[in-house]
């Protein structure tokens, strides 16, 4: 039998050096690129000329001369949408901005879409109103015009449970791309590595809590911390490198491009400080977890379920303050192996290839969407009053949680 | 001698009000004539609601003593005597809260009494082809687009400066069509409300002196521009500047009643009574963007004013039918995204309290 073609749409790209999607579709490729015959767009801005393949490993390779991400990511996605209606059997759409293309695919063709929605995307600071208000939109008609729609977060799920009534399937990120690196401290480059110290890593963004790690730590002198981000990207950076940047307890790095530098100093910390508040799964938190740090990180509701509730959490430098004091090396410790074993047990990438694959499975087979919503909200207000069934008109509260 | 009457009509409503508008504050505190916040209601403090008071006795009292014509306040007096009921119908209402239904009877009463005066919709004017009307439709279309101007005007006094604004601006826009058709006593009316309306935004948008309009004022304002209007209309039926009278008549209104009609279908759609007050109206959507009260404020007479240059320009070139069309679709889309940041703003909220729910 022929294998059913797979467009995977909406990354920079393949070979992966990028962010999160990427190094998923590099996955999907190494786990799926038997069963299938897949094909992975990829931005013909970010891979020259030179480095530009037919394939890589089993998968073909299509350049469109777009961004992938920003406001070009709407044309890169449509591009490749379009392009995929010629012999792909399932579009995995990774990202909304394309979505708007989704009520015409789904009425004039016969191709199965998953999508998957990221975090949830239109509520970040760092979009503009016009931006918002269209992820907003797209977000929508991706969850409407899908065959099955795929949340990271068990969160996220919750979400567009309430705000669409559909059930959405839960697919995190794989971590097992990461190496543990426990070798000898690079101590004459980075000589605070002599000396125990709680490590962060992340764009400075609000969004990070940056500024509320960094004053729990300033009011700490005798716990050391090393943050690693784009500092000089921002004026929030700036500002904050600049009143940081004496206290002798912290040291402040500029990125770091090279994995190995970056594994050897996170495997080396005796705390993960994961600040993230926005959407979703963060591929860096489970990567942390991977390694077997202990993990602190603030507590909403997305970290609270990748961490399986038993990672500490805080919301306010106070609270970091405390949690830091407080905790001895033993709880830390055993901390640091819990997070590793939820990390092998969940956050493998052949995990979720295999969970790709069953979703394209059935997406294969599915004619319309999962809904959550009862059959007997169709029923009349009228007549489920009458029946003495009225609560039964809105299934909202057996799906959302209290 | 005309034009020395042109600018002062202005100036003597103005005054007017600026010297009564002290003596009738302290009245409406002492008498107690004043708006109370509540949860939909978003300001501090009580505010007198005396505005329209004093645009009704300076609009009145200029047209008295400023009128370069005096044989043609006949031809408005019935205008002026209803528009003056439904300030009193106003009065009371701001004061002691009046049945709807027993407001909509005054205004269909009201109606009525300008249909027999001759205020009449005697023809669709070329929409869906259709033009002469028969008279039981002339009869009830002009009860219902006056009843329907009034309630929507009525509605636009949401924020502070709003129905001022929208009001000046139609009124200058009323008062060159009346130049222009040589219609003096609406001119002179137009602009002794021009110079009352610019006296009581003065108020309205003070800190320390604060006054509202009330339904007393928004009622008397929105009754005269629809009689007006559509008398405007009748007068020029077969002159060569009817298109252009007609499309700055439908410009004026369509803001407002585009946004009442907006509303009202949102609320039956949701299963609510079309006239339950709500906060979902044109002007708490663009505050909702995150603007201060008066830049919204602007922003909508801005609007208004785009429509009406857009109704203008599209009503003098093409047909009628094709002038309501486009600003149909132009409010369409408009409210559609402003609708869509509100419906933004409202899943944001929850979405951080779903966040925060497992935090403790």
């Amino acid at each position: 039998m022929k294998k059913k073609s797979i467009a995977i749409i909406g990354t920079v790209g393949v070979p992966a050096s990028y962010g999160g999607f990427e190094t998923l579709a590099e996955h999907l490729v190494d786990h799926l690129g038997d069963r299938y015959s897949l094909h992975v767009y990829c931005s013909g801005k970010k891979y020259k000329q030179e480095e530009r393949k037919k394939t890589y490993k089993n998968a073909k390779l299509h350049y469109i001369p777009l961004e992938a991400n920003g406001v070009q990511s709407i044309p890169y996605d449509t591009w490749s949408i379009l392009h995929a209606l010629f012999y792909a059997d399932v579009l995995l759409i990774l990202g909304v901005s394309g979505a708007w293309l989704l009520p015409f695919i789904k009425l004039f063709t016969k191709k199965k879409i998953i999508i998957s929605i990221d975090g949830i995307e239109w509520k970040r600071n760092k979009w503009s109103m016009f931006a918002k208000w269209y992820l907003f939109w797209a977000e929508g008609l991706a969850v409407k015009y899908s065959h099955i729609d795929i949340s990271d977060n068990e969160a996220i799920q919750d979400y567009t449970a309430q705000r669409y009534a559909t059930l959405s399937r839960i697919i995190e990120y794989g971590a097992d791309h990461t190496i543990p690196s426990t070798g000898t401290a690079n101590t004459t480059e980075f000589p605070f590595m002599a000396h125990p110290y709680a490590f962060k890593v992340c764009r400075i963004e609000p969004e990070n809590n940056v500024h509320v790690v960094l004053k729990a730590f300033s009011e700490m002198p005798n716990y050391r911390l090393v943050m690693v981000g784009n500092w000089n990207n921002s004026e929030y950076g700036r500002n904050l490198k600049e009143t940081y940047a004496a206290f002798s307890n912290i040291s402040i790095l500029d990125p770091i491009y090279d994995q190995k530098k970056l594994d050897m100093l996170r495997s080396n910390a005796v705390l993960y400080i994961h600040g993230h508040s926005a959407g979703g799964t963060n591929p860096s938190l489970v990567e942390a977890m991977y390694l077997g740090l202990p993990i602190v990180t603030f507590g909403v509701s997305y970290n609270r379920v990748t961490t399986e509730h038993s990672a500490l959490y805080f919301t306010t430098d106070e609270d970091l303050k405390k949690i830091i004091q407080n905790s001895r090396l033993s709880e830390i410790k055993a901390l640091g192996t819990k997070m590793g074993s939820i990390a092998k047990r969940r956050y493998t990438w052949k995990l979720i290839a295999n969970k790709y694959d069953e979703l394209i499975r059935e997406a294969l087979q599915v004619k319309t969407k999962y809904s959550v919503q009862a059959n007997s909200g169709k029923i009349s207000y009228d007549e489920l009053l009458s029946m003495g069934l009225s609560h039964l008109k809105h299934s909202e509260g057996f799906y959302s949680k209290r | 001698m005309t034009s020395l009457y042109l600018i002062i009509t202005p100036i003597i409503s103005l005054a007017i009000v600026l010297s009564i508008m002290p003596l009738l504050r302290k009245g409406a505190i002492k008498l107690n004539l004043t708006d109370k916040p509540t949860n939909r209601k978003k300001h501090s403090g009580n505010i007198p609601l005396v505005g329209g008071i004093a645009i009704w006795f300076a609009t009145i009292a200029t047209v008295l003593v400023s009128n370069p014509a005096w044989a043609s306040l006949m031809e408005i007096r019935f205008l002026l005597a209803a528009a003056s009921i439904l300030l009193v119908i106003g009065i009371i209402d701001d004061k002691a809260d009046l049945r709807a239904s027993l407001k909509l009877t005054i205004q269909i009463a009201l109606a009525y009494y300008a249909f027999i005066n001759g205020i009449r919709i005697e023809s669709l004017y070329g929409v869906f082809g259709i033009f002469e009307l028969p008279i039981i439709l002339q009869y009830g279309f002009t009860l219902v687009i006056i009843t329907g101007v009034v309630n929507a005007f009525n509605l636009m006094d949401g924020i502070d400066g709003l129905a001022a604004g929208l009001a000046l601006v139609s009124f200058i826009a009323f008062g060159f069509m009346a130049f222009l058709t040589g219609q003096i006593m609406f001119l002179y009316l137009f602009l002794a409300l021009i110079g009352a309306l610019i006296g009581f935004m003065r108020f309205n948008f003070s800190k320390k002196n604060k006054v509202f309009m009330g339904d007393a004022g928004s009622l008397f304002i929105g009754f005269i521009m629809v009689v007006s209007a559509i008398s405007m209309i009748q007068a020029a039926q077969s002159t060569p500047d009817f298109k252009l009278i007609l499309s700055v008549v439908v410009g004026v209104l369509a803001l407002p009643v585009l946004d009442s009609l907006r509303v009202y279908r949102r609320r039956a759609k949701n299963g609510y009574s079309p006239f339950r007050a709500d906060r979902t109206h044109f002007h708490h959507l663009v505050i909702q963007l995150g603007m201060k009260p008066r830049n919204a404020t602007l922003l909508i007479v801005g609007i208004s004013g785009a429509l009406i240059t857009l109704s203008i320009t599209v009503g003098t070139y093409t047909s009628f039918t094709l002038m309501l069309l486009i600003l149909m679709i132009t409010f369409i889309t408009l409210s559609w995204f402003l609708s869509l940041n509100n419906k933004v703003i409202y899943w944001k909220d929850k979405v951080l309290d779903m966040e925060k729910k497992l935090t403790v």
